[in-house]
C-alpha cells in the first residue's frame, strides 16, 4: 500500500481513539501495535519492550523529571505568592502597577517551575482576587494570569523545549537561550496590552494611599534570591557546556528541594510527598507518552510514512513562507485538541525534515513552535489554563476568560509574525553566547 | 469484590510511593555523579546508567498509581459533549481498549524478561548491570495496572466511580491533573 494512504489511516485511527477520552499514551501505543502487527505480522508484539525501554534508554531523558521535580518543589511552596507580593512592593508606584507585577511574576515563576498550568495556579491564587478587589474587570485579570501562565514554556527552564530538543537532536542549552527574547518579547507584549486596557478602564491609580519602605521592599528578598540563583546557575552551566542538561537539572531540582526544605520549612513527610507525588503524575505521564512515540514513530518509519509524506510536502513546491504559515496552522489546530508532549513527538519526526529543508533554523522553528504549543494552552476547547483559572475562580464564566485571553493570544500571533521577520530574536542570543 | 478494589488501589499507592522514592534516589545519584567527575576528577561507572533505569522503573512502576488518580492525560472533548450514558459507554470502550493493550505489552514484557533472567543478560558498561532487575519493573508496572484498569472497570460497572472522573478511596486522594 502507498506509505501516505497508510500515514492517513495512522492518523485516522491515532484521532478515533484519542476521541475515546482514553491516556494519549495508549492511544499512541495501540496505533502503534495495529501497524507493526500489519508490517511485521504478529511477531511485532515481541518488539514491544525491547522498543519501549530503549526509547526511554537514554540519560538526556532523565532531565524531563529532574526538572519537573525542580519545578514541583518550588510550585509547592510559597514561592509563586512571594514573587507576586515583592514585585508588588517594588512596582506600587508605577501606573498599572498591579498588572506589571501580575504578569512580571509568571515570567519570573515560569523561569522557577518551567510549567504553565503550575505558573497560572500559582500566581493567579494570589493575583486575580488581589486584581478584582482593585475594581479590575475579570476578564482582563483571568486572561492576564492565563496568558502569563504559557510563559511557562518558553522561558527557560522548559520541559516543552527538552522534548523538542530530544526529538529534533538540537541543542537543549541553544534552545533554552534562544527562549529568552522571545519570551521577555511576549512578557512585554502581555503587559503592554493589559496597561493599554487598564488605562482605557480607568484602573491606572489602583495603589493610591499605599506605600512601603525600602526595608519592607527588601524583606521577600532572601526567600526569593536563591532560588533565582539556582535558575540562572543551571542555565548558565547549560549553554557553558559545564554540564550536560541531565546534571544540570538534577542539581538544580537537589538544589531547590534543599531551599523549599530550609527556607520555607517543608520539610514533613507529607510536604515531600506532596513534592514527589506531583512530580511522578507529571514525569510519569510524559515519560510514558514519550515512550509510546517512540513505538508510534517506529511504526511510522517502518511503513515509509514518515519519509513519503516530508517527501511529498517538499515536493509541493510552494512557497517556503506559506508552507511555514500551513505548518504554524496545522500546529494550532493540533495545540487545540492535544498537550505540547504529543504534538512534539508525533510532529517534530515528519515536519523538522521539511521546515529545515525549507532553510528554516531548527532552533529558530523551535521557538516559533514553542509559542503555538502556548496558544494551544489557552484556546478552546482543551486549553488547560482555562481551566485551572476556572478553577480558582468558579464563578467567573469560561466565556469571560476567553473573552479576556482573546487579546492575548493576538499577541503571540504577533509575536509569531515578529519571529518570521526578525528571526534574530530567537536566533541572536544563543549565536552570541554559544558561537 | 469490594475488598480487592481497596487492596489494589493501596498496592497501586504504595508501589507509586516506592517509584516516587525511586526519583528522590536519582536525584542524589546525579549528584552524586557530578561530584565524582566535577571535584574528584574521577569518571563515573554506573552513575549514568542507574539514573536511566531508575527513572524507567519509577515512570512503569508508577504508572497504576497514575492510572488510579487520573494522571495519564486524555483529551476530553468528547467525553464532556456527550451525555451520560454516551460516556458512559465510551469510558467503557476507552478503558477495554486500554486494559487490552496494556495485557498485550504485560505479556510480552513477560516473556522479555524471563530471557534478559534466563540468558544473563549484562549491560554493555563497565558495571556491567544485570539487565533482568531493571526490565522487572516492565511486567510489575503493567501487571498492576492491568489490575488497576480491571477494579476501574468493576468500580465503572458497580457505579462506584463516574466515567472518566477519578476513583477515590482512602488511602489516595486524587489530584487535578498538573500536566
Amino acid at each position: 500500500m502507498n506509505p501516505l494512504i497508510i500515514g492517513a489511516f495512522i492518523f485516522a485511527l491515532t484521532l478515533v481513539l484519542l476521541a475515546t477520552g482514553m491516556p494519549i499514551a495508549f492511544a499512541l501505543g495501540i496505533t502503534a501495535l495495529f501497524f507493526m502487527v500489519l508490517n511485521d505480522g504478529w511477531m511485532a508484539i515481541t518488539f514491544l519492550p525491547e522498543t519501549l525501554f530503549s526509547g526511554l534508554d537514554d540519560f538526556t531523558l532523565a532531565s524531563i523529571p529532574m526538572f519537573i521535580i525542580m519545578g514541583a518543589a518550588v510550585a509547592s511552596s510559597r514561592a509563586g505568592s512571594d514573587l507576586y507580593e515583592a514585585l508588588s512592593r517594588w512596582l506600587y508606584k508605577v501606573p498599572g502597577s498591579l498588572v506589571i507585577s501580575n504578569i512580571g511574576a509568571c515570567a519570573l515563576f515560569s523561569a522557577l517551575t518551567g510549567s504553565s498550568p503550575a505558573t497560572c495556579a500559582a500566581i493567579g491564587k494570589m493575583g486575580i482576587p488581589e486584581m478584582r478587589r482593585r475594581g479590575y474587570d475579570a476578564d482582563l485579570a483571568t486572561g492576564a494570569i492565563a496568558a502569563g501562565g504559557t510563559l511557562g514554556i518558553l522561558i527557560p527552564p522548559s520541559v516543552t523545549m527538552i522534548l523538542y530538543g530530544i526529538a529534533s537532536e538540537t541543542s537543549i542549552g541553544a534552545l533554552f537561550i534562544a527562549g529568552i527574547l522571545p519570551g521577555l518579547l511576549l512578557t512585554s507584549l502581555f503587559i503592554a496590552w493589559a496597561l493599554f486596557l487598564s488605562w482605557k478602564r480607568g484602573n491606572t491609580q489602583v495603589f493610591a494611599g499605599q506605600s512601603y519602605t525600602l526595608a519592607q521592599r527588601l524583606e521577600l528578598m532572601p526567600k526569593l534570591l536563591p532560588l533565582m540563583l539556582v535558575v540562572v546557575g543551571v542555565i548558565y552551566s547549560l549553554y557553558g557546556g559545564i554540564a550536560t542538561p541531565s546534571e544540570a537539572a538534577g542539581v538544580g531540582a537537589a538544589l531547590c528541594l534543599a531551599m523549599v526544605v530550609v527556607i520555607y520549612r517543608m520539610w514533613t513527610v507529607k510536604d515531600l510527598w506532596h513534592i514527589f507525588r506531583d512530580a511522578l503524575r507529571e514525569s510519569g505521564m510524559l515519560l510514558m507518552i514519550i515512550g509510546m512515540s517512540v513505538l508510534f514513530s517506529y511504526a511510522m518509519s517502518s511503513s515509509l510514512v514518515t519519509q513519503s509524506v516530508a517527501t511529498a510536502i517538499a515536493e509541493m513546491d510552494v512557497n517556503r513562507w506559506v508552507m511555514l504559515g500551513a505548518v504554524n496552522v496545522f500546529l494550532l489546530v493540533l495545540g487545540c485538541f492535544l498537550p505540547p508532549a504529543a504534538i512534539i513527538l508525533m510532529t517534530t519526526p515528519i515536519i523538522l525534515p521539511v521546515i529545515t529543508a525549507a532553510g528554516f533554523d531548527p532552533i529558530w522553528f523551535g521557538v516559533m513552535l514553542t509559542i503555538n504549543m502556548e496558544l494551544g494552552l489557552i484556546t478552546p476547547p482543551v486549553g488547560l489554563n482555562l481551566f485551572v483559572i476556572n478553577g480558582i475562580t468558579p464563578d467567573v464564566k469560561l466565556t469571560t476568560i476567553l473573552r479576556g485571553a482573546f487579546p492575548f493570544m493576538m499577541c503571540m500571533v504577533l509575536a509569531i509574525v515578529l519571529l518570521c521577520f526578525f528571526p534574530g530574536i530567537a536566533t541572536w542570543l544563543p549565536s552570541v553566547l554559544m558561537g | 469484590m469490594s475488598e480487592v478494589y481497596k487492596w489494589v488501589c493501596r498496592v497501586s499507592t504504595a508501589v507509586g510511593i516506592f517509584a516516587a522514592g525511586l526519583m528522590f534516589v536519582a536525584i542524589l545519584v546525579v549528584c552524586h555523579m557530578v561530584f565524582v567527575r566535577a571535584v574528584l576528577n574521577e569518571s563515573s561507572i554506573w552513575q549514568t546508567e542507574f539514573v536511566t533505569f531508575a527513572l524507567i522503573a519509577a515512570t512503569f512502576l508508577g504508572a497504576p498509581y497514575i492510572l488510579l488518580t487520573r494522571g495519564h492525560v486524555n483529551v476530553d472533548l468528547l467525553p464532556i459533549l456527550l451525555g451520560e450514558s454516551g460516556r458512559r459507554r465510551l469510558a467503557w470502550l476507552a478503558t477495554l481498549l486500554s486494559f487490552g493493550f496494556c495485557m498485550v505489552l504485560f505479556y510480552s514484557s513477560v516473556h522479555w524478561w524471563w530471557e534478559a533472567w534466563e540468558l544473563g543478560l549484562t549491560t554493555p558498561s563497565i558495571w556491567r548491570a544485570r539487565l533482568w532487575i531493571p526490565y522487572l519493573s516492565l511486567p510489575v508496572g503493567l501487571g498492576l495496572l492491568c489490575l488497576q484498569y480491571a477494579v476501574d472497570m468493576w468500580a465503572l460497572a458497580k457505579g462506584l466511580s463516574s466515567p472518566f472522573a477519578p476513583i477515590v478511596t482512602n488511602d489516595s486522594v486524587p489530584q487535578e491533573s498538573a500536566a
